[in-house]
């Protein structure tokens, strides 16, 4: 393996266990030594990855931005109409959810909740780029094949994730019940509904 | 059988027309003017969005396209009037408006006066001169449309007016540049035109005093002077103006009587035979253009050259370069007080009513044109045009003769009355649109 | 306008605004670059040969510049149909210019009888029959109006003998390898998606709502001044793609959005790459670009 290459997975490897802890313990609760403590690292070499804990904080965003993204681009890329695309993009943010419930807890708990850690270097939609370049892609094709109306962005963007990021929160709350892919179906019906042409 | 028909081509115009001239002992008895090809832009209107226009309709014509965007633009506000939303235009748009607006007429008048009348009527009194009278119409015509550009983005074919005002935003640099070109302006019009200072000449007020004008002016004037030509191609002595602004008055005048005017009273008709249609006001055909213009507004000199030579060529000529001092005059004043504190556009660009019907009027190099437009949810339904060259180049009615043909009638050669018909400044593109 | 070996040039009108003819009269080196030609007829400069003698087809001709859209029967001049005109000057001419997007792909006039008004090689971006005559030819020029540089770059280039190189609908790269966005002087607000709040305002860009095609347009009409002075953009109007096959498109003065997303792209940018750069410069709010550059009334 190259060094490149053991570089990365190391660089991903704190990122994961970084994004754990966050989400169980908090961001503030949570130091470098705890995790490099986790990942048997000295807390000099966890430094070599990331100069600060802030910078760290902001790579997870982008790790957790990415993934989800990739997974919406796969959707955007598949040849369906606009009413499929909205079911699995649905199952995707459940899947995630319950699959790895850290990095949806982290977006949630961290990223929103910790604002100032992100204010240089992550302003506005600078770390989440990755995820909501997909969900424009996916609305600009809806529109233009008239299968979504034309609206402003945000309006249609806020009653899609807000949705989503409601009914997760529940989940984690424990308060739903039944288990969330019990809700796909119509959840997925009423998002295209208010949102349909 | 005395009639004969004679066919003739005539170019050098904007565009083309045949001409059929039908004499009668050895004079003009009838003309039967064709124009080319109809474009159907009133058409190809019918279903964009009422703002297209602004883009559309400037394609009507090559030469006074900034003319169509202005009318166009009236067209708009009007209706947005009548909706009920008030368009109050910053008087910095206005001006910029007037301004760009006069630019084109003076470029219009310099180019017909250079690349047709004078070498036409050279020709015709068989006194062709090797002067290259194409570079001094070049000339002029590409510093007034480069101070016109720094408004309007270009010439032709500009749509820097939008409903509320003007797209541009200009500097002091912008005008400081704009004042220089028009003053290179007036100092050709001095120097090449008319030999003598500006504003020696705007003080001419009688025909006894034009003998002061000197350049290829003076000798266009005196040329006709000694072919014994000040007298001839009159017509019915009537004229009208829609268009309002600083130095053009609405109006018409009959004889000397001028009166108001009320754009609900143009009719446009189908002639037979040709695709450009018939205006009349209250069923009468009258002249538009800079004689009118002059007529209307009283301007002395036009007013002292009517009484001796009435509306005859001569007159006709005259009023229109005499047009040329006037708006330079005009452009100059406009831009010393051009108050660029002001806003460009008044309205915002998402406030549109989504019904309404306008009209605009505006005073293009050859008289008035007028654009009327319908819109529903925001898309044209019915579209307008009617252009300056309608008014004069119409064939006429049951009762008379149009205006032009009138003012060959009576001539015994087609060269004459071809002449007297390029007095008119004729525009093919406009008439059939 | 004589000269017995230099190249003689015809300018034929078809169905016109005459827009063509007076931007190139606009040149402000118009009689030097014509000194290279022998200038056989024109619409309004004066020529040893009338309408007439063309019409009788007895005109020589080398270079042939066409003004306006075509249509194959149903426009005469003279009793001729000015199609047939053209393609007999086609014929003899070594070099043909289709100045305008009229001639070029058959522009606005095309709107009124789609089916039969063309350009005279291309109907839109589809070649017409006449094509593959006289492609070797020819030289697209599009632009409603065409500018007058453009055209005095072909004429000068033809006069030098030298070889223009010109894309796949024939136009030259010189004039065509540019978008109409190059050199705009908004551009600072393009880079960081700063749209103007208004018309008539020299703050920000109009590609966001004001419906400019400036992006992915081709032409070089920021690079190279209309009236050596100016440009729409410069002037806060918004680029309506005048140059394009497709030309004129709808609503001009807004652009197409889908849920704020603009329709349609920089040329050969990837929607994905345009909007995941337009999330990250949206995210800053830069004070200079929210603040006018001058005021008159302070």
């Amino acid at each position: 393996m190259k060094i490149e290459d053991k570089k990365a997975l190391k660089r991903e490897s704190i990122i994961q266990t970084a994004l754990q802890l966050f989400s169980i313990n908090g961001f503030h609760k949570t130091t470098i030594p705890d995790i490099a403590g986790k990942l048997h690292m000295s807390v000099g070499n966890v430094y070599n990855y990331f100069s600060s804990k802030d910078i760290l904080a902001q790579a997870i965003i982008k790790y957790t931005s990415e993934a989800l993204g990739e997974k919406i681009r796969e959707v955007n890329m598949m040849d369906i109409s606009a009413k499929e695309k909205i079911h699995k993009i649905v199952e995707v943010y459940f899947t995630m959810a319950k699959e790895k419930p850290e990095m949806i807890d982290y977006f949630l708990r961290v990223y929103l909740s910790n604002r100032e850690v992100f204010s240089d270097g992550c302003e506005g939609m600078v770390c989440v780029s990755g995820f909501i370049t997909e969900i424009m892609i996916f609305f600009d094709s809806a529109v233009s094949s008239k299968e979504l109306r034309d609206q402003d962005f945000f309006s249609a963007f806020g009653l899609f994730m807000g949705y989503l990021g409601g009914m997760v929160f529940l989940n984690g709350e424990n308060v739903l019940p039944n288990d969330i892919d019990y809700y796909i179906d119509d959840i997925s019906n009423n998002i295209y509904n208010a949102l349909k042409a | 059988m005395n009639k004969v028909t004679i066919k003739q081509l005539i170019e050098k115009i904007e565009g083309e027309a045949e001409l059929d001239f039908t004499f009668n002992k050895g004079k003009i008895e009838d003309v039967n003017i064709n124009f080319g090809f109809y474009r159907g832009i009133e058409e190809i209107l019918r279903g964009k969005d009422a703002r297209d226009a602004l883009v559309i309709t400037p394609r009507v014509c090559g030469i006074c396209n900034h003319a169509h965007l202005l009318t166009a633009v009236r067209a708009i506000e009007n209706g947005y009037e009548n909706a009920g939303l008030r368009v109050n235009l910053s008087s910095k748009a206005n001006d910029i408006r007037e301004f760009t607006l006069a630019c084109e007429l003076i470029q219009n008048h310099v180019k017909w006066f250079y690349l047709t009348i004078i070498p036409q009527f050279e020709k015709y009194v068989g006194k062709q001169s090797n002067e290259n009278y194409a570079i001094k119409a070049t000339y002029l015509s590409s510093i007034i449309t480069k101070a016109l550009a720094i408004f309007a983005g270009q010439w032709p074919h500009s749509s820097y007016a939008v409903p509320g005002g003007v797209t541009c935003d200009p500097t002091h640099l912008d005008v400081m540049q704009a004042e220089s070109l028009v003053y290179e302006c007036i100092k050709f019009f001095e120097d090449v035109m008319i030999g003598g200072s500006m504003d020696t000449y705007l003080t001419i007020d009688s025909v006894t005093s034009l003998n002061q004008i000197e350049g290829d002016f003076g000798n266009l004037l005196h040329l006709i002077s000694v072919n014994d030509m000040v007298k001839a191609g009159k017509t019915h002595g009537r004229f009208i103006v829609f268009g309002d602004c600083s130095i053009f008055k609405p109006g018409k005048s009959i004889i000397t009587t001028v009166s108001n005017v009320d754009t609900s009273y143009v009719e446009e008709e189908i002639q037979p035979g040709t695709m450009a249609k018939a205006v009349t006001y209250k069923q009468k055909l009258y002249e538009v253009g800079p004689l009118a213009r002059g007529m209307v507004a009283k301007t002395p000199i036009v007013k002292s050259l009517h009484k001796s030579y009435k509306d005859s060529m001569f007159t006709r000529i005259f009023a229109r370069v005499h047009e040329v001092a006037l708006l330079l005059e005009y452009s100059k004043n406009l831009l010393q007080n051009l108050k660029l504190d002001e806003p460009s556009c008044v309205l915002d660009k998402n406030v549109r009513p989504d019904e309404f019907e306008g009209t605009g009027v505006v005073e293009a190099a050859r008289g008035s044109l007028i654009h009327k437009t319908r819109v529903k949810d925001r898309i044209i339904t019915n579209y307008d045009i009617i252009t300056p060259t309608q008014w004069n180049l119409s064939h006429g009615t049951k009762e008379e003769q149009g205006i032009a043909v009138q003012a060959m009638i009576g001539t015994s050669s087609i060269e004459e009355a071809t002449f007297i018909f390029r007095t008119f400044d004729v525009c093919s593109v406009c008439t059939t649109q | 306008m004589t000269g017995q070996n230099k190249p003689k040039l015809l300018w034929l009108q078809s169905i016109t605004c005459n827009g063509n003819t007076h931007s190139f009269l606009n040149h402000p080196d118009l009689f030097s670059i014509l000194s290279h030609f022998e200038l056989v007829h024109h619409p309004a400069l004066d020529t040893d040969y009338s309408m007439e003698d063309i019409i009788a087809g007895v005109v020589p001709c080398d270079v042939l510049i066409l003004e306006g859209s075509f249509r194959e029967v149903g426009f005469v001049k003279g009793g001729v149909e000015v199609s047939s005109l053209i393609e007999l000057y086609a014929e003899k001419a070594k070099h043909i210019i289709s100045a305008g997007t009229c001639a070029t792909f058959g522009g606005i006039f095309k709107q009124k009888d789609p089916k039969s008004i063309s350009g005279f090689c291309f109907d839109g971006e589809e070649k017409t029959k006449r094509y593959q005559i006289y492609a070797s030819k020819l030289i697209s020029l599009p632009g409603c109006p065409i500018h007058p540089k453009w055209l005095s770059y072909v004429l000068l280039m033809i006069a030098g003998k030298k070889d223009i190189p010109r894309d796949n609908l024939h136009r030259p790269v010189e004039l065509y390898g540019y978008t109409v966005h190059t050199g705009c002087t908004r551009n600072e607000y393009f880079e960081w998606k700063i749209d103007t709040k208004n018309f008539g305002l020299k703050e920000g860009c109009l590609f966001y709502e004001q419906g400019c095609q400036g992006p992915y347009t081709r032409g070089s009409c920021n690079k190279i001044l209309w009236n050596d002075t100016s440009s729409k953009t410069r002037v806060g109007t918004p680029c309506f793609g005048c140059t394009e096959p497709n030309y004129p498109g709808e609503s001009l003065f807004s652009t197409k959005t889908n849920m704020g997303i603009p329709d349609k792209m920089p040329l050969g940018i990837p929607k994905r790459a345009y909007l995941t750069l337009t999330g990250v410069t949206k995210s800053f709010h830069i004070k200079r670009f929210s603040e006018r550059i001058m005021e008159y009334d302070k």
